[in-house]
């Protein structure tokens, strides 16, 4: 975590020329300056990151986004654009020297194609809201984030978020076809196509996962899948949480691609019983949830195959949802899992490192070693299938040392998952919370292109500057960090 | 397509001292300058003339592609990845003049994890032989442009194929690469794990990117396990409307369709008589159907009703893996078999791909186009994409010949991105399209030539393709 040290002050003459200039076509109302006004603003989801930004956007039309973005270049005033703020990894951070774009206002579906199976809406849509509006065709979109209820499917383009389904029916990435935007320049772009492909450069898989650093989207059209005719989950307990994590290697190795493959340890399970009683066997140390899905036929032929390989994993107990209640309820634990753990600790943290899925059960051996360590609790939660883990470091914000250890611990594991071929981050982005850990896991060669790319896009550095890519400074800066242990070189420096 | 005259570009002149810069860096035996060997290495399977490199490189190591590329970059000389030539857009020709890198001697698979479904294999290794390394772990690598194509050619031209209604194309498949950049620069982009939001997604942007931004040299490829039963099966339809409908019907009700292939009568004639086989000469469809018994028998079911449903006269299924093989075989040939029809024919071949709830309507008009043409244009696709092929059939040696051909070409791409298709589904722009490019995604190309030029200031890297600058 890199939380900055200060935060600049509201520059207030700048704020008013930048306000005049934008209420110059917007209405008031959607130009905010005010302390009260600008203050709900100040975080996204990873909250230990605050700052109030110099003006909030509110536009609702593709012109006004336009000229917002020229006005903002031709002022050289940074421009953070942000949908519904649920991000992990402050990628929505404002600026005190800055405006908030939010896109909130774009919450349209403009087309359905029912034949072509794809939807065409705009950023501030929810990701729940397009799998509603289609559901009388039989049809959803995939990706189901946790936040799903709540996250805007531009903050998912922005994000490359996943989901629990993910494994089967892969990131956003995949299940967007074409995004329309704007470059900081006000130019209107449109990447990807309605169709299968679409020539040239790939810009659509560049700008998903993009972090609001490239351009502003304005317009997405995603794919939509059938709804499967049947879906059930298994409920497999384990004794030990390394047989666990290689009974999912052996899931997968046996041929089967289920449908979502969660992994709970035991810490988990108790804070997720004690908050929804999703019936989880609290005795296991460690369980999972297979689920499958599609004809009636194929379910009842891969719930019989996946109980064969986990059995033969070492599986203690098994149960397979007879119902769509009993489904729901199963999966009602693992979507509250972190609200459950809210509960018992005054703070937590999230990490999102990711791993070649055999390495699973090495990767949790060595969070437990680290739990005895840092003297911290860690109950783990994860994207089992996907090798994608959430470990939950609990601790107490207050207490300067815990939180000074929660920081060693996160950068260990995340440094682990690197050195075992994986990523510090799967699906929550890299935003302000993990730039410096983006130094271990890439070389300078490999960063520079990262910058070029940038600078390809957006020449000035205005659009949501100081996210997901370090600056060389930075990488150096991070790496005399190590040499002392932690001790911050230079605190006086302002670190974005 | 514009046929490109030789005086239309600029060749760059060969510096002698690169000769033997490259000769120190391999060896004079792994450096060519003999004319037969860049003959070889200055013709793909387009139609476009002969434009030899001035020299062929064979490294056989990522390292050593580095140093040829610095020595290149040095001398801002052009460079031009080689992989086996088969590609349609005249991706690989030294138009400007250059250095051929083939990387056909990089030709071993890395590594196989089992476990997490994927493998590293060097550029050069083909798909066929990636498939027989693997054959032993239950997995297969499924994405078959038909030719044995190497993965890092198709890698880099974003191939797909036959299979990728369901597997989808190489965006889907390809998980991290090792690149060789203008500079000569080293990176490896993306990670070995399912997933991974750290950074720009240079993976795939380096997909598709036909040799322009740098060369790949090494590819993790996603595998898949072996389906535990496959069933095809060959449908004939009274129309090429009633064939497109019923694959569009069976995607909408889900069914998960591994292979669909679309021919219409001429097509089927000129396989017949290439791979002497004697399939009824109406519009056919090839449906191959993987997964479970249970699974493959309602999918092909469900599939078969619907047939039925359209009109169609009956639905032959060939389970024997011989049977299959030799029915997709001829379907690979296709392209071969169409230039037989008329002897000593070139063929000018779209590639234009549309939202598949538009297929039916753009296969209807492009009909029409083609019977008032009189011309000999067989169709065939991979339709459950809607991502279909004509093979204009034109005579090399009659410049208006060519030209009415590429103009029937040109009215089908307006008419796909009327439709909001695009007028590349798996050939990609080489300089076949790159006028199309434009016509498609307007100022968004002014985007790709930023990216281009942010990455390869001196436009060294296979010049003269997708973006002109």
């Amino acid at each position: 975590m890199n939380a900055p040290s200060d935060k600049p002050i509201i520059d207030l003459a700048r704020q008013q020329a930048v306000v005049a200039r934008l209420r110059a076509f917007m209405p008031a109302a959607q130009v905010l300056f005010a302390a009260e006004d600008t203050l709900p603003y100040e975080c996204d989801g990873l909250s230990a990151y605050r700052q109030v930004p110099m003006v909030v956007a509110l536009p609702n039309t593709e012109e006004q986004v336009s000229r917002i973005l020229s006005i903002c270049y031709e002022m050289q005033v940074p421009v953070v654009p942000r949908g519904a703020g649920t991000g992990l990894s402050g990628g929505a951070l404002p600026m005190g020297d800055g405006v908030l774009l939010s896109l909130a206002k774009f919450n349209q579906i403009v087309a359905i194609d029912h034949a072509a199976r794809t939807a065409r809406v705009q950023p501030g849509v929810r990701n729940l809201a397009i799998s509603e509006a289609v559901a009388h065709l039989g049809l959803y979109y995939a990706p189901d984030p946790s936040s799903q209820i709540a996250c805007s499917i531009g903050g998912n383009v922005a994000e490359n978020s996943g989901g629990v389904h993910c494994l089967k029916y892969g990131l956003t990435v995949h299940n967007v076809l074409k995004v329309k935007g704007y470059t900081i320049t006000g130019e209107a772009v449109e990447f990807g196509s309605a169709a299968l492909d679409s020539p040239g450069y790939d810009l659509l898989a560049l700008i998903i996962g993009s972090e609001g650093m490239l351009a502003v989207t304005t317009e997405v059209t995603v794919k939509l899948v059938p709804k499967p005719e049947r879906q059930q989950v298994i409920l497999a307990s384990f004794d030990n949480v390394e047989k666990a994590g290689n009974a999912v290697a052996a899931v997968i190795a046996a041929g089967i691609i289920p449908a979502g493959l969660e992994m709970m340890d035991k810490p988990a399970t108790a804070a997720v019983e004690e908050y929804v009683h999703a019936g989880y066997d609290l005795d296991a140390e460690a369980i999972l949830l297979c689920e499958s899905d599609g004809t009636p036929e194929e379910v009842a032929e891969e719930i019989a195959r996946m109980e064969a390989v986990l059995s033969k994993s070492g599986a203690t107990r098994f149960s397979v949802s007879a119902s769509e209640p009993e489904r729901l309820k199963a999966w009602s634990g693992r979507k509250a899992a972190f609200p459950a753990v809210g509960r018992i600790s005054p703070d937590y943290y999230c990490m999102d490192g990711t791993i070649p899925r055999k390495s699973l059960g090495e990767i949790l051996l060595f969070i437990a070693a680290m739990e005895k360590k840092y003297g911290l609790r860690c109950p783990n939660v994860f994207h089992a299938g996907d090798g994608n883990l959430h470990p939950l470091i609990l601790f107490n914000a207050n207490d300067p040392d815990e939180l000074h250890r929660t920081e060693q611990f996160a950068g260990e594991v995340l440094e682990k998952c690197v050195a075992l071929g994986g990523t510090i981050t799967g699906e929550h982005g890299v935003g302000i919370e993990k730039i410096n850990q983006m130094c271990i896991q890439f070389s300078a060669g490999e960063l520079a292109a990262f910058r070029a790319v940038k600078i390809a896009f957006d020449e000035r550095g205005l659009l949501n500057p100081g996210k997901n890519i370090p600056s060389l400074h930075r990488c150096a800066e991070f790496g005399g960090m190590h040499v002392h242990d932690g001790q911050l070189p230079h605190p006086e420096l302002p670190r974005f | 397509m514009n046929q490109p005259v030789a005086s239309k570009f600029l060749r760059r002149e060969f510096p002698a001292a690169l000769l033997d810069e490259l000769k120190a860096i391999l060896g004079a035996e792994r450096v060519s300058v003999a004319h037969a060997v860049r003959e070889h290495h200055g013709k793909d399977e387009s139609s476009f003339p002969y434009a030899l490199p001035d020299a062929v490189v064979f490294p056989e190591s990522t390292e050593e592609v580095s140093k040829v590329v610095k020595a290149c970059a040095a001398h801002k000389f052009p460079v031009i990845p080689y992989g086996t030539g088969t590609s349609l857009e005249g991706h690989i020709l030294a138009i400007h003049g250059g250095v051929s890198v083939d990387v056909s001697r990089m030709n071993n698979v890395l590594a196989v994890h089992a476990e997490d479904l994927d493998a590293v294999v060097q550029a050069g290794v083909t798909r066929k032989a990636l498939n027989s390394h693997i054959k032993d772990t239950g997995l297969f690598f499924p994405v078959d442009p038909g030719a044995d194509a190497s993965i890092g050619g198709m890698s880099a031209t974003r191939a797909s194929g036959t299979a990728a209604v369901r597997y989808g194309t190489m965006k889907e498949n390809v998980m991290a690469l090792t690149v060789v950049m203008a500079d000569g620069r080293i990176v490896k982009t993306g990670r070995r794990t399912k997933k991974s939001s750290a950074g720009y997604d240079l993976t795939r942007l380096f997909v598709g990117s036909e040799g322009t931004l740098g060369i790949i040299t090494e590819v993790t490829v996603k595998l898949y396990p072996q389906p535990e039963a496959l069933s095809a099966a060959v449908c004939c339809f009274p129309t090429m409307v009633a064939a497109a409908d019923t694959v569009i019907q069976a995607i909408q009700l889900g069914v998960p369709v591994a292979r669909c292939d679309f021919v219409d009568p001429l097509c089927v004639r000129a396989i017949n008589q290439f791979s002497k086989l004697s399939l009824k000469e109406v519009p056919t469809v090839f449906f191959e159907f993987h997964g479970s018994e249970s699974g493959v028998k309602e999918q092909a079911e469900l599939v078969q009703q619907l047939a039925t449903e359209n009109g169609a006269e009956n639905f032959e299924w060939a389970t024997k893996p011989e049977d299959r093989t030799r029915l997709w075989q001829a379907r690979h040939d296709a392209y071969f078999a169409c230039l037989q029809l008329q002897p000593g024919s070139r063929i000018v071949s779209t590639d234009v791909c549309v939202p598949i709830s538009r297929l039916a309507e753009c296969l209807a008009e492009t009909e029409k186009d083609i019977a008032a043409s009189g011309r000999l244009v067989p169709v065939l696709g991979h339709i459950g994409d809607g991502n279909f092929h004509l093979c204009i059939i034109v005579n090399p040696d009659d410049p208006a010949d060519i030209h009415a051909g590429e103009e029937m070409n040109h009215r089908l791409v307006q008419r796909a991105i009327a439709m909001e298709g695009t007028c590349t589904g798996e050939h990609g722009i080489g300089m076949g399209k790159m006028e199309f490019l434009r016509e498609e995604h307007g100022d968004s190309v002014d985007v790709m030539r930023m990216v281009k030029q942010a990455l390869d200031p001196d436009n060294i890297m296979n010049p003269g393709k997708i973006i002109a600058l």
